[in-house]
C-alpha cells in the first residue's frame, strides 16, 4: 500500500523513508546484539553457580555474595578478552585457511 | 553508522528480542527455583518451607541479575572506551592527542 515512487515503503513510523536499508548492516547489528546478550546470560548463569549457594536462608544478597559477583563478572570479561586475543593470534598463525573464520584484524 | 531506516529496523529487532528474552528469563527462573527448592513429594501441595524458599530464591536471583547487569554495563562501557582509544591511536594523524 505504498505510494512512494521509489518502491518499498516502510510500514511503521510516518516519516517519509527514502533511505535504503542495507540488510547486511542490520544483520551485523543483530549479530552483535545476539552476542552481547548471550554473553550476559552466560555470565548471569555462571556467576550464580559459582557465587550463590542454593541455601536461600534469605532473599537478599549478603556481602560475600555481592563481592563474589563483582569479581566474577570482572574475571569473565578478562577471560573474554584473553580468549579473543588467543583466537586472533591462532588465526594469524594459521593464515587464511585457519580453522576459525571471520576473526579479522 | 546506521541511517534512520536501519535504526528503525534495528530498534524493532531489539524490542522483539527483549520480549522473547523476558519470557525465557521468566521460565528459566521458575525452573531454577523449582530445582533448588522443591524436593518433598509426600504431597501435591507446597510445604510452607518450600513456599518460603521459592520467595527467597526469586528475590535472590532477581537481585543477582540486577547486580550482574550493573557490573556488566560498567565493564562493557570501559571496554568500548578502551577499544575506541586503541582505534584512535592507530592512524598517525596530526590531530592525535598524546598525554
Amino acid at each position: 500500500m505504498s505510494f512512494y515512487p521509489f518502491g518499498g515503503g516502510s510500514s511503521g513510523g510516518g516519516s517519509s523513508q527514502q533511505q535504503a536499508v542495507n540488510a547486511q548492516n542490520v544483520a551485523m547489528a543483530e549479530n552483535e546484539l545476539e552476542m552481547i546478550t548471550d554473553t550476559f546470560y552466560r555470565i548471569v548463569d555462571s556467576c550464580y553457580k559459582k557465587c550463590i549457594p542454593p541455601k536461600y536462608i534469605e532473599g537478599e544478597l549478603n556481602k560475600g555474595e555481592s563481592v563474589c559477583i563483582d569479581r566474577c563478572v570482572a574475571k569473565y570479561f578478562e577471560v573474554n578478552t584473553k580468549v579473543g586475543e588467543a583466537l586472533q593470534k591462532r588465526g594469524q598463525q594459521a593464515g587464511v585457511g585457519g580453522a576459525v573464520t571471520g576473526f579479522g584484524a | 553508522m546506521y541511517n534512520d531506516a536501519e535504526k528503525q529496523q534495528i530498534q524493532k529487532i531489539i524490542e522483539q528480542k527483549q520480549m522473547r528474552d523476558f519470557l525465557k528469563f521468566y521460565t528459566n527462573l521458575i525452573e531454577r527455583c523449582f530445582n533448588d527448592c522443591i524436593n518433598d513429594f509426600t504431597s501435591k501441595a507446597l510445604t510452607s518451607k518450600e513456599e518460603t524458599c521459592i520467595g527467597r530464591c526469586t528475590d535472590k536471583f532477581l537481585k543477582h541479575n540486577e547486580r550482574v547487569g550493573q557490573r556488566f554495563g560498567e565493564l562493557n562501557q570501559q571496554l568500548m572506551q578502551q577499544q575506541q582509544q586503541a582505534q584512535q591511536s592507530q592512524p598517525q594523524q596530526s590531530s592525535g592527542r598524546w598525554f
